[in-house]
């Protein structure tokens, strides 16, 4: 009983190491995509530090240099960021 | 007994190891110069260490390794015997050293007969438009956000492009190439980390791209 306990806990801790790792990769990606957007739409950030997902393609980042900004796509289609 | 007899064992396999890796130093001095030097203990250490001077500190015995290093010059190792196995393989690196550099040799000549053929190959065709268009969906250098982003500024130049041909919009041309330099910079940048072959291939099309993009008749085929 006392094993069958033991791996339970070992698997869900693995399981959750996994998805918290997953999840990681995941805001790294997208911080560098949006470091690339900003970038390319000609505006300062240095790397982007932190992402706030607000909704669907909508999100509130920090950059490096401190300046913030909102991310999203509006109805046209069309990326935009608002300086916050 | 036993315990004599594990001690040597140890003692033998600490001897092997240290001979095998990491001896750059003190084996090359044995192999290098004719390349004849290279059996007994030195064979299994040093492959590497083959150019360098000559040291007869270790010089091993038998004289079927000698045999083995003046055959090998001819004959890839095809040992008979386990044991001349283990030289043969030395013997074979030390041949294969020598071969080595006429090798290198010969694709200078090479090289230097025909060159241009050479650069050819290594420079990727422009890319059609569509086929850079499909290439750019389908790489993962960069991000939705980066693609869409970037897809409305290929789509505001080609706008701006449609304007000029349509005479509602008299850009100069050079204010265009200029705009489109920006952008196939800013490309280049986001793939050249992250998908090197699209990013050269895409700088290679620049000029074929260009003479899509100003003349009306293909612009309009778009």
């Amino acid at each position: 009983m006392k094993i069958t306990v033991n791996r339970f806990i070992l698997l869900s801790a693995a399981a959750l190491s996994f998805s918290i790792y997953v999840q990681a990769a995941d805001n790294s990606a997208l911080a560098r995509d949006l470091t690339a957007t900003l970038s390319l739409l000609g505006l300062p950030c240095g790397q982007v530090v932190n992402v706030v997902t607000q909704g669907n393609r909508d999100h509130l980042v920090t950059c490096s240099d401190k300046n913030r900004y909102r991310v999203y796509v509006n109805a046209q289609g069309r990326v935009t960021a608002e300086k916050r | 007994m036993r315990f004599a007899a594990k001690l040597a064992l140890l003692m033998t396999a600490l001897a092997a190891g240290c001979a095998a890796p990491g001896k750059p130093a003190a084996a090359p001095p044995d192999t290098t110069p004719g390349g004849q030097r290279q059996p007994a203990s030195a064979t299994v250490i040093a492959p590497d260490n083959l150019p360098s001077a000559p040291i007869k500190t270790i010089e091993p015995p038998p004289p079927e390794q000698e045999k083995a290093p003046e055959i090998p010059a001819v004959n890839p190792p095809a040992a008979a015997q386990p044991p001349a196995k283990t030289t043969d393989k030395p013997a074979a690196k030390p041949v294969a050293a020598p071969v080595s550099p006429p090798k290198s040799k010969a694709p200078e000549t090479k090289t230097s007969t025909k060159p241009q053929p050479a650069q050819e190959p290594a420079a990727p065709p422009p890319l059609a438009l569509t086929v850079l268009e499909q290439r750019l969906k389908d790489t993962s250098a960069i991000g939705v956000f980066t693609k869409l982003a970037l897809k409305n500024q290929i789509d505001d130049l080609l706008t701006q492009f449609r304007a000029r041909h349509e005479g509602s919009s008299k850009t100069p041309l050079s204010q265009l190439r200029k705009a489109y330099d920006n952008l196939l910079a800013k490309v280049h940048d986001l793939l050249k980390s992250g998908d090197p072959p699209l990013a050269a291939a895409i700088m290679n099309s620049r000029e074929a791209i260009w003479l899509v993009l100003t003349d009306p008749a293909r612009f309009a085929k778009l």
